[in-house]
């Protein structure tokens, strides 16, 4: 299980890698969301707050009205925002479960898949 | 999707949702496409006459069975991988796998089929030559790759407003056409007027009408609630079967079947039959409209699989490949290559009858998939969900039974004579199979070993978490005086 701190580090980590990746800027540009997370196993929550493609933080907690809401155990967001595992295979086995439109499911993928093409 | 542990999924308020109206009309519109028109008269050919009505009630009544089993599984896993989960649950991934590539090639059929049919009707509205049929073909899906590829796509609200615009549109026009003067109603409950097996096809071909409304299950994770997709799987079909009676029963009344058996645009000659050119102009009208949905719905759902696909590691990972509008551009591109060259063949052919039964034949099939999972996962699955067919072990069995035998009598009819048997169609999907199993067995293992490659050498990117101790020591050592050791 991966505590807060953990979390808070693999995301420090996500926000950079996504908001200096000049491509994936570009084509999230018409992207604003408010993502949600839930750590299924330990209980912890947290957001993502999304503009234009850009992170622009990513609190402790529930913030706002969620356009998507990602649950999974706490280890395997760590390892998602580490990019050391491809979300896709866990979502299509269903040990990421997704609430939002198909279309910002793939987008929230797409973002792993810029960042990290071999993960 | 249910969530990670297994537990019925918590509900969520999402700022976007799609609510029962929407669902419904997404769903109605899946199933009814252009094609429907000519799966009417295939129901025709084997149940003369308005005895086509009777085959396509029973249809419906078959297609409301299939709703509860959809609606059981998918309250058991909401999830846009929808029937491949469903299987991949009950009898391997392997299986879902090679189902799930089958199935996509009934995207890809009826996406040329309407390029095809609209085209055909577009050209002899016009008055055109017959080659400038390919010409439409290459405008109509030239024009649905372009607006993939820039990432447009149909709002929702004109997405239901297209979908209740096209099926009000068509029950108006038959109507009418049934209040046509001069007429009577011919052999209403002759079901086994053209053989002893013809009744059974009839019903077999009446399912393909409703074929691919059970693809609203994909959008569970947009839903406001689960209810809100089982509403749909039972409203949609109700739909579909006024709307599809009304027509049947107009064309027998207006149109003689020996003109619809050669015809690739039967809505048409309705329209002709019963208003004249204004006739014939609205039903042109709706047959464009059709194309919204189908080009919109099927670039979507086909592309998006084949990207989670290949992102999977169970296709070539240049399918994953997005453009700057988040499109995976190669899966577009390639969906519109293969429906171009699908139309062009049954153009040049005139087989665009055994389309439907191709279609009709793996519809079946699916339901009968459908069916097995639920029998299988009833005895694995004790969780509550928020549907539950009542009897669903029984019905689920029947389900086994009566689809395969459905999926038999649609694969082995002869499109074209309906007296007849034929094993073309099931030929086909037989051959789509083997293909798809082949691949799956041979090529996806090494695929994903090559993507396990790529991956090991990249992690972990993980940094390893510092024990709490060690932590502690750290920060006792950073508070000691420095050494004077040198």
């Amino acid at each position: 299980m991966a505590d807060w701190d953990e979390l808070a580090e693999a995301l420090a980590d996500y926000t950079v890698s996504c908001n200096s990746n000049e491509r994936l800027r570009k084509m999230q540009r018409d992207w604003s969301r408010t993502l949600h997370f839930v750590c299924s196993d330990t209980g912890v929550t947290f957001s993502m707050d999304v503009d234009h493609g850009e992170i622009l933080s990513s609190p402790e907690g529930h913030i706002g009205t969620p356009d998507i809401v990602v649950t999974t155990h706490s280890e395997t967001f760590c390892d998602m925002f580490w990019g050391d595992l491809n979300p896709v295979q866990k979502y299509l086995r269903g040990e990421i479960t997704v609430k939002g439109s198909q279309e910002d499911i793939m987008r929230l993928d797409a973002i792993s898949y810029v960042i990290w093409p071999d993960a | 999707m249910a969530n990670a542990e297994g537990a019925p999924p918590a509900a969520v308020r999402l700022r976007r949702s799609v609510g029962a109206a929407t669902a419904t009309a997404t769903s109605a519109g899946l199933a009814f496409a252009a094609i429907d028109y000519l799966g009417v008269v295939s129901v025709m050919a084997y149940a003369p006459g308005a005895t086509a009505a009777l085959a396509i009630l029973i249809g419906g009544v078959l297609v409301l069975l299939v709703a509860g089993i959809f609606s059981e599984l998918n309250g058991l896993y909401p999830t846009a991988a929808g029937i491949r989960l469903y299987v991949a649950r009950a009898v391997g991934n392997r299986t879902a796998l090679s189902v799930a590539f089958t199935y996509m090639t009934t995207v890809v059929l009826v996406i040329a089929a309407d390029a095809f049919l609209i085209s055909a009707a577009v050209r002899h509205v016009l008055h055109q030559p017959a080659a400038l049929a390919y010409v439409w073909i290459v405008i109509l899906l030239g024009l649905a790759l372009t607006s993939n590829l820039r990432g447009v796509r149909l709002a929702g609200w004109v997405q239901t407003l297209v979908t209740y615009t096209v099926l009000a549109g068509t029950a108006v026009l038959s109507l009418l056409a049934l209040f046509h003067v001069g007429r009577a109603f011919h052999r209403p409950f002759d079901l086994f007027g053209k053989g002893s097996f013809s009744g059974v096809q009839a019903v077999a071909f009446a399912l393909f009408l409703y074929a691919a409304f059970e693809w609203v299950t994909t959008t569970a994770e947009e839903a406001r609630t689960p209810r809100v997709i089982t509403r749909a799987l039972f409203i949609a079909p109700l739909l579909i079967w006024l709307v599809a009676t009304l027509f049947a029963l107009a064309l027998a009344h207006l149109v003689p079947f020996s003109v619809l058996h050669h015809s690739a645009y039967p809505q048409l000659l309705l329209g002709k039959a019963a208003l004249g050119t204004v006739g014939e102009l609205w039903m042109l009208a709706l047959t464009v409209l059709t194309a919204l949905n189908t080009f919109n719905g099927g670039f979507l759902v086909a592309s998006r699989f084949i990207y989670a696909a290949a992102r999977e590691g169970n296709l070539p990972r240049q399918f994953a490949q997005l453009n700057l509008n988040a499109v995976p551009w190669l899966a577009v591109a390639t969906l519109a290559g293969v429906s171009a060259v699908v139309a062009a063949v049954v153009f040049a052919t005139g087989q665009w009858l055994l389309l439907v039964a191709v279609g009709a034949a793996m519809e079946s099939g699916i339901y009968a998939l459908g069916s097995l999972s639920l029998l299988i996962l009833r005895g694995r699955e004790t969780r509550e969900r928020p549907f539950r067919l009542l009897a669903g072990r029984p019905l689920a069995a029947f389900g086994v039974a009566l689809f395969t035998l459905l999926f038999l009598a649609t694969g082995f009819s002869d499109p074209k004579n309906a007296s007849r048997f034929s094993a073309t169609p099931i030929s086909i999907i037989a051959t789509l199979t083997a293909v798809s199993t082949v691949y799956v067995l041979i090529f996806v293992p090494r695929l994903q070993a090559a993507a396990a490659a790529r991956a090991a050498a990249n992690r972990p990117r993980r940094r390893p978490r510092r024990p709490a101790a060690a932590v502690e020591e750290q920060a006792a050592e950073a508070s000691k005086p420095p050494s004077v050791d040198g």
